[in-house]
């Protein structure tokens, strides 16, 4: 071992969830140490790459894996990190680097609708929570404060307190729509962590329509604003730490980390408390990667519930050429919504989705269509010009039922470092496929309203996967069924917490990071309050599984 | 084809080909048809006219880059040693064929002609910036590809600030 480092609390994993956790903890006084698997990145780097990448609608291809610490790419071709079991691909998308995967995202910061947190009790479908919407709510204030959530009230999430920032100006393309689908359809701004005005040292929105893969000016939260907000609090950081092991005693604590340095050196990091924020795969993983004598399968896994119940949002969509010229690309990629359909009694039958409006410039999509078409000449213009103008696109964000079947596993197959891949084993089942049936009325119905032409319908039978990992470490009250309790903490082991969207039971159908986060946030009031020995209301009086 | 046509299309293919010439000098006369605004740009040499030629005549823009058309040229030949032998036989058929742009890609590939694959390589270097395919691919041009050109009254390319905070709301063009 090269050295022995030590803290009040070990975080693993320096994303937005990690790093929010681990600076929450470093304000209050504790020492505190991130181990992040990946190296530093820059924003200025991530900007070049991008500018600079052959294929720009890879949002992976500026995050390319580092040797030590990989993570799943597609393109240009599968690096077959993440293993596919099937039946059905789950190919994740994730970034193993300082800030983790939220250097790249739509930065939807949707509250869950309270209903999400009963579909069990409401519609005989999924699990409860163990907790509700009024115990996360919040939560979900002080998550919304710190990253800058920007929104409008209509959107069926309660408040107690107003949206930091009012919504982010609405794109033309976004007002038409707005304007031509009601009454049918109401169309709202989406609840996105993008400024609307200078917040927090950060200015306001551009209109660079990078977001994803990279915001070049930070009008956008991310990961990597959280990990220096945590070093700012007094938390250390340490990268390229790649955890493969966590030891613990013979009562099941959780004594020390065990990491890979680049060049496969091994350092031993022990602490207090363990808090495991790896996302919703990396977390499992090191889980069942730290096997012992006393946990044969594993930490947290005595009743081999972990890595299961993996969940995310599946989407179809459709793609029309608009009557009117609209001009996708002005302004941020992803504006408005239609959140009709997230809940009702229909979740009995099918599985309830949101539909998401892009505003993602057309202008290489189109090219690479114009060019495959063969389309020369003087055409060439003329037709860009009218797609780039016309073209609009609409998707459902289905959810997903929490199926033990489906889970991250470990496969037979070892990554660089010696270490065993994850494997995923996934399907879309009968309750998604009736959500996606429903919403083809919906596409239609919007492609008449828009005065659509040249529909193209995603491929009968595929859905796109939206790197909203999550179920994998479920809380909830049953130990049988569950990893975790409702405040994060390993059902097995007294002093190991779960941070992750891995923890969320059921998938809802908004983006998960910031449910994820508000769980994480009021994990990490928990762990303070009891070290204060102020009363917290017992996770086992709320309702739930 | 009159006699002066061959004769001009001859130049391509000539052991001493034409140097810090006009395009016009180039062209056989149906090619020149496609791009009369073209016939004065500078060239500096066969080869590159001939890529020149060929790149005004597939992305029927008025205005080449001479900076570009070196740059991108260069990648190409790196990337396939034929293809300025490629592309001149293609100049020669457009010509000796009068195929318009929009037929061209249709014809080559019910032909199955081998010169099919060369339109989309030059259309995807101009249109894209994007030069090789898979593991190969380069990146030579962004805000500079012509994908971004020709939409710029109306959109910035991806990572740059479309304007002011809200800017995005008034009715584009």
């Amino acid at each position: 071992m090269a050295d022995t480092l030590s803290a009040d609390f070990v975080v693993i994993g320096s994303g937005i969830i990690g790093s929010l956790t681990a600076r929450k903890l470093a304000l209050a006084g504790a020492s505190v140490l991130i181990l992040e698997a990946g190296p530093r990145v820059t924003r200025g780097e991530l900007v070049a790459r991008f500018r600079n990448s052959p294929r720009r609608s890879d949002w992976m291809s500026p995050y390319p894996p580092a040797a030590w610490a990989p993570h799943p790419v597609y393109q240009p071709k599968d690096n077959g990190y993440l293993v596919q079991a099937g039946p059905y691909p789950y190919p994740a998308e994730y970034i193993r680097q300082v800030g983790g995967t939220t250097w790249h995202w739509a930065a939807h910061a949707w509250r869950n609708v309270p209903n999400d947190f009963k579909i069990r009790s409401l519609y005989g479908v999924g699990v409860d929570w163990p907790i509700t919407y009024e115990d996360l709510e919040p939560f979900y204030q002080e998550a919304e404060e710190i990253m800058g959530v920007s929104g409008a009230p209509n959107t069926g999430s309660p408040r107690t307190k107003p949206f930091p920032m009012q919504p982010v100006t609405e794109p033309y393309a976004m007002r038409r729509i707005r304007e031509r689908l009601e009454p049918a359809y109401p169309v709202v701004s989406n609840t996105t962590a993008r400024n609307s005005r200078s917040y927090d040292g950060r200015p306001a929105c551009c209109g660079n329509n990078s977001c994803q893969p990279i915001c070049p000016i930070d009008a956008q939260y991310h990961g990597g604003l959280s990990a220096d907000a945590a070093v700012a609090a007094g938390a250390r950081l340490i990268p390229d730490a790649n955890v493969y092991q966590l030891e613990h005693d013979a009562q099941g604590r959780v004594t020390a980390a065990l990491y890979y340095d680049p060049d496969k050196a091994s350092h031993r990091v022990t602490g207090k408390t363990f808090i495991v924020a790896a996302n919703g795969i990396e977390s499992p993983r090191l889980l069942l990667l730290s096997t012992s004598d006393k946990f044969p399968q594993g930490l947290a896994n005595s009743r081999d519930m972990v890595g299961r119940h993996l969940m995310d949002h599946p989407s179809t969509s459709l793609t029309f050429d608009a009557e009117e010229a609209l001009w996708l690309g002005r302004g941020p990629q992803s504006p408005s919504s239609i959140n009709t359909m997230r809940d009702g009694a229909f979740r009995s039958e099918h599985a309830p989705y949101r539909l998401d409006f892009t505003n993602i410039s057309r202008v290489d999509g189109t090219s690479k269509s114009l060019v495959a078409a063969g389309v020369y000449g003087p055409e060439l213009e003329k037709r860009l010009r009218h797609s780039v103008a016309h073209e609009l696109n609409v998707k459902n964000v289905l959810e997903v039922l929490p199926l033990p079947e489906h889970r991250i596993a470990l496969s037979d197959q070892k990554d660089a470092m010696g270490i065993p891949k994850p494997q995923a084993h996934y399907s879309i089942d009968d309750y998604t496929r009736r959500g996606h049936e429903r919403s083809q009325a919906d596409f239609k119905r919007i492609a008449e309203l828009m005065g659509g032409t040249n529909l193209r319908f995603s491929k009968d039978g595929d859905f796109a996967n939206n790197q909203h990992i999550c179920g994998t470490l479920s809380m909830g009250k049953d130990p049988a069924t569950s990893v975790c309790d409702g405040w994060g903490r390993a059902h097995d082991h007294e002093n190991l917490f779960l941070a992750s969207t891995g923890v969320l039971p059921t998938s809802a159908t908004c983006n998960s990071t910031l449910n994820g986060l508000a769980v994480a946030l009021r994990t990490a009031q928990h762990i303070l309050s009891a070290q204060t020995s102020t009363p917290t209301p017992a996770a086992t009086s709320a309702p739930g599984r | 084809m009159s006699t002066s046509h061959s004769a001009s299309v001859d130049n391509l293919v000539a052991p001493n080909p034409v140097r810090r010439g006009v395009l016009a000098g180039l062209l056989g006369a149906y090619a020149a048809s496609l791009i009369p605004w073209a016939l004065a740009q500078p060239v500096a040499d066969s080869d590159q006219g001939a890529f020149l030629a060929v790149s005004a005549i597939l992305v029927g823009r008025s205005a080449l880059d001479a900076a570009a058309t070196k740059r991108l040229y260069d990648a190409l030949l790196a990337n396939d040693a034929s293809f300025s032998a490629s592309t001149r036989t293609l100049l020669n058929l457009i010509n000796e064929r009068k195929i318009d742009p929009l037929q061209l890609q249709q014809l080559l590939d019910d032909e199955k002609s081998p010169l099919a694959a060369i339109p989309r390589v030059i259309v995807s270097a101009w249109l894209l910036g994007i030069v090789g395919s898979g593991e190969r691919a380069r990146c030579l041009a962004f805000e500079t590809a012509l994908n971004a050109v020709m939409v710029a009254d109306v959109l910035k390319p991806p990572t740059y600030a479309y304007g002011t905070y809200g800017s995005w709301a008034g009715k584009p063009g």
